[in-house]
C-alpha cells in the first residue's frame, strides 16, 4: 500500500507542479499521504481556486488556520487543508506573510466555505483579507478593535479586555408589516447560549441572522505551552457530546507525529467506543426532532433507549461522556471480557427496541408531515457550504471520513454510508435512523473480532519538533479535525480544533431562511445536531 | 399495572444515596434561607421551579439536565421543574465557568429572577472553573460573581448527582439540618 501511496502522492505533486506553475514555492510530503504545498502570498487566493474547482482532484475544503511562523519569526503561516478524495490523500495548501502588513486576498469568493474561517483569523490573528466586509465572529463587538489579536504570541493569555459599549448590528426589517423576532442568548429550554433574529411577516420567516460564539473560552490559547496530557484534558473537554471523537482525534495527530502505534486492541476498543458515542448523540438527536416535531411520545421513548445507552457507557468505560479512557499510545483502562458480552446483550435488546420505535415514527402522520419538506438545503447549497456529516448526507454528498480516509479500526471494518438527496429534515433524520442500525452491526462486529492483547504501549515520546500533525474523524455530527503543532521541549506550540457543527452551521442558517415559518426554526436546528460548545471554544 | 407501580415505588426514593456521605461536600449559605420565613419555605420546598443558565460550559451537564427530565429521572415527580422565563424561578442552575460574552446576560438573568433566588452551580467548570483556566475569554467559577448556594461538582455531575443535590436544596428549604 505504502509503494503505491507514494506513487500516487508523486504524481499528485507532478500535476499541481504543472497547474500552479511558478506560484509554487515548495512541496513537501511524508508516508501519511500527506502533501504539502507552499504557494506565495499572492497566489494564494487563484491557487485555493484551482484546487477547489479541479474536478479530478475531488479536493473537499476541510479547515483553515493561521499561526505564528516558529521558523520565520516575523511571518505568519496559513494552512488549508483539503481531502482529496480521489487519490486518498491529504493536500495542504501554505502561505508565509509579512507580520508588519498581514494582508491576504480573499478567497472565500473562491471557496465560500471558507468564509467563517477568514472572520475567525482576522479577529484572532489580525490578518485581513483583502476583498471581502470582515464582520467580527469570534469576538463580540463589544471587543475593541485593532491591536488585540488573542491569539498571537504577545497576547498575554490572561489580559483584561474592558467590555465596549457597543451591541451587534442585526439585519433589520425593511419592508412594511415585517418584524423581528429575537430569541435568546439565554433560551426557554436547557439548550446552550446562542442569539438569534427571525425577521419574519406573519409566521413565514425571511431573514434569520444569529450571533454565536458567546461560550467562547479561548480553549486554544489555554492549550499553548502545556504538556501533551494537559492539552489532552482540555480536547476532551471542548465538547461533552462528542468529547471522545475530539481525545480520538487529538491522540492520533500526536501518535501520527512521534511513530507511535497504539496496540490493535487498543484500536479496536476506541472504535467501538466511537461508535457507542455515535449512538448516544444520534440518539439524543432524534429525540429532540421529536420533541420539536411535536411528537412527546416518540421523543420521549427514544429518551429512554438514549438513558439506556449512557448506562451502558458508564458500565464499559466508568463515565457517561468517555472521559479519562484515552491515552497518546493507546487506552488508560482495559475494559474486561465479560463487560463485553453484556454489551452485546444490551445492544441486542436495544436494537429491538430501537426498531419497534422506528416502526412507530415513520408510521405517526402528524409528525412525518411536519419532517418532511421543511428545512431544505439543496446539494449545491451544501457543497458551497462545506457540510459534514448527516446533514450532508441528508443533501446528497457522499462525505464520510470513516470510509473517505479510513482510521482506527475503520481500515478493516468499513461502515456503509447512508445516502438520502431529499435534503429536509426528514432526510437528516432518515441519516441518522441508518447510522444507528450501521453502528449497532458495525460495533457486534467489532467485539466479535476483538483482538486479546495490552491496552497501551509505553513508547519514548520523541516528537519532531514544529512539525504540521493533524488527525480527522468522523464524530456524531461529522467530520472534526484537530491540528497540532509541538515546540521542542514537546509542549503545544499551536493547537486548532475545527468541530462538525463548525462547517453545518451555516447550512442551518440557510436551512432555516429557505420558506419556512417560525415554529420550524427549534426543528431545522435539531435536525442539523449543532452545538455550540465545540463551535465556541 | 402493579409491576410498573412496584417499580415507581422502588425507584421514586430509595435508591437516592441521600444518607450517604456523597452529599456531604455540597456547601450551602444558610444566612440566605434563614431571612425567609417558614412559610414560604414550605410552599417552595414542594415546587422549585428552575431556570437553566449555561455560561460556558462543555455541553455535557446540560445533556446530563436534559435527562433529568426525561422518563428515566423524571424529576418532575419531586414537584421539580424547568422553567422557560426567570421570572418564574425559584432556583437558578448554572454550568460552566462564566465567559466574558455572558457575563452581562447571566447578570440580568440573575437580577430578573423574584427574591428569595437560589443559585445553584453544577459541575466542575461552574464550581471551580476546572480543567479550564483564565483567559481572556473565560472568567473564571460562577461565585465570583453570583452569591451560589448549593455546589454540585463533578465532571459532569451524574443525573442523581444533580437530584441529590435538588433534593437536599427542597430539604434546607423545609428546614431540615443536612
Amino acid at each position: 500500500m505504502a509503494i503505491s501511496a507514494r506513487l500516487e502522492i508523486q504524481a499528485l505533486n507532478q500535476y499541481l507542479t504543472k497547474v500552479l506553475g511558478e506560484a509554487m514555492v515548495k512541496a513537501t510530503s511524508d508516508s501519511f499521504n500527506r502533501l504539502e504545498v507552499e504557494v506565495l502570498p499572492e497566489q494564494f487566493q487563484n491557487a485555493a481556486g484551482l484546487i477547489h474547482h479541479d474536478t479530478s482532484l475531488q479536493a473537499s475544503f476541510t479547515t483553515m488556520l493561521a499561526l505564528e511562523d516558529p521558523i520565520e519569526p516575523a511571518c505568519f503561516k496559513i494552512h488549508l487543508l483539503f481531502l482529496l478524495k480521489k487519490s486518498k490523500a491529504w493536500l495542504t495548501l501554505s502561505t508565509r506573510i509579512k507580520k508588519e502588513r498581514p494582508v491576504l486576498p480573499a478567497i472565500s469568493p473562491l471557496l465560500p466555505a471558507a468564509q467563517w474561517f477568514e472572520r475567525e483569523i482576522h479577529d484572532l490573528f489580525g490578518i485581513q483579507w483583502a476583498g471581502i466586509s470582515l464582520e467580527p465572529l469570534v469576538l463580540h463587538r463589544d471587543w475593541p478593535r485593532g491591536g488585540h489579536y488573542p491569539l498571537r504570541k504577545d497576547f498575554p493569555i490572561n489580559q483584561e479586555i474592558p467590555i465596549a459599549e457597543v451591541s451587534h448590528q442585526f439585519h433589520q426589517p425593511h419592508a412594511e408589516g415585517m418584524h423581528q423576532v429575537a430569541v435568546g442568548p439565554i433560551h426557554a429550554a436547557i439548550i446552550e447560549p446562542g442569539h438569534m433574529r427571525f425577521c419574519v411577516t406573519g409566521e413565514q420567516v425571511h431573514h434569520f441572522d444569529a450571533q454565536l460564539f458567546y461560550t467562547h473560552k479561548g480553549i486554544e490559547k489555554m492549550a499553548e505551552g502545556k504538556e501533551i496530557n494537559q492539552a489532552l484534558t482540555l480536547a476532551e473537554h471542548v465538547c461533552g457530546l462528542c468529547a471522545f471523537s475530539h481525545s480520538t482525534a487529538f491522540c492520533q495527530a500526536i501518535e501520527a507525529l512521534g511513530d507511535i502505534k497504539a496496540p490493535e486492541r487498543a484500536v479496536y476498543i476506541r472504535t467501538i467506543c466511537l461508535e457507542l458515542e455515535r449512538l448516544n448523540s444520534h440518539m439524543a438527536d432524534l429525540s429532540a426532532i421529536c420533541a420539536s416535531g411535536g411528537y412527546g411520545l416518540g421523543s420521549m421513548q427514544a429518551s429512554r433507549l438514549r438513558e439506556q445507552l449512557m448506562q451502558l457507557t458508564q458500565h464499559m468505560t466508568g463515565h457517561r461522556f468517555f472521559r479519562g479512557l484515552n491515552a497518546i499510545g493507546g487506552l488508560n483502562q482495559e475494559i474486561p471480557e465479560d463487560h463485553f458480552a453484556y454489551m452485546r446483550q444490551t445492544l441486542e435488546a436495544f436494537q429491538k427496541a430501537f426498531k419497534d420505535w422506528h416502526a412507530q415514527v415513520m408510521g405517526c402522520d402528524s409528525f412525518l408531515d411536519r419532517i418532511e419538506s421543511s428545512g431544505y438545503l439543496s446539494l449545491d447549497q451544501a457543497l458551497n457550504l462545506g457540510l459534514v456529516g448527516p446533514p450532508a448526507r441528508g443533501s446528497g454528498i457522499e462525505r464520510d471520513v470513516r470510509v473517505d480516509f479510513p482510521y482506527a479500526a475503520y481500515t478493516a471494518f468499513q461502515p456503509k454510508v447512508s445516502l438520502h438527496a431529499l435534503g429536509d429534515v426528514f432526510a437528516r433524520t432518515s441519516v441518522r435512523i441508518d447510522e444507528v442500525y450501521e453502528s449497532l452491526a458495525l460495533i457486534l462486529n467489532l467485539i466479535q473480532y476483538l483482538p486479546k492483547g495490552s491496552i497501551y504501549q509505553k513508547t519514548e515520546l520523541i516528537f519532531s519538533p514544529y512539525q504540521p500533525a493533524f488527525s480527522v474523524v468522523e464524530s456524531a455530527k461529522g467530520d472534526l479535525v484537530h491540528w497540532v503543532m509541538l515546540d521542542p521541549d514537546n509542549r503545544v506550540y499551536r493547537w486548532h480544533v475545527r468541530s462538525a457543527s463548525y462547517m453545518n452551521w451555516r447550512g442551518m442558517v440557510t436551512a432555516t431562511m429557505g420558506n419556512n415559518i417560525v415554529p420550524d426554526g427549534p426543528l431545522v436546528n435539531k435536525s442539523f445536531n449543532l452545538c455550540y460548545a465545540c463551535v465556541d471554544r | 399495572m402493579i409491576k410498573t407501580i412496584h417499580y415507581w415505588l422502588k425507584t421514586g426514593r430509595s435508591i437516592l444515596p441521600r444518607e450517604s456521605d456523597d452529599i456531604k461536600h455540597f456547601q450551602f449559605d444558610q444566612e440566605q434561607f434563614q431571612e425567609m420565613n417558614k412559610a414560604t419555605r414550605k410552599a417552595l420546598s414542594r415546587s422549585l421551579l428552575i431556570r437553566h443558565l449555561d455560561t460556558g460550559s462543555c455541553n455535557a451537564e446540560e445533556a446530563e439536565l436534559v435527562a433529568l427530565s426525561g422518563p428515566a429521572y423524571d424529576i418532575s415527580r419531586y414537584g421539580i421543574e424547568f422553567t422557560a422565563s426567570p421570572r418564574h424561578a425559584d432556583v437558578l442552575t448554572v454550568t460552566g465557568p462564566v465567559t466574558r460574552h455572558l457575563k452581562i446576560a447571566m447578570e440580568r438573568t440573575y437580577t430578573a429572577m423574584p427574591s428569595p433566588k437560589i443559585v445553584i452551580a453544577i459541575g466542575d467548570g461552574a464550581c471551580y472553573g476546572t480543567p479550564y483556566e483564565r483567559t481572556y475569554a473565560c472568567l473564571g467559577p460562577v461565585d465570583q460573581f453570583l452569591p451560589v448556594s448549593i455546589y454540585i461538582p463533578g465532571d459532569p455531575p451524574s443525573p442523581f448527582e444533580i437530584l441529590s443535590g435538588l433534593l437536599m436544596c427542597q430539604d434546607i428549604l423545609m428546614g431540615k439540618t443536612v
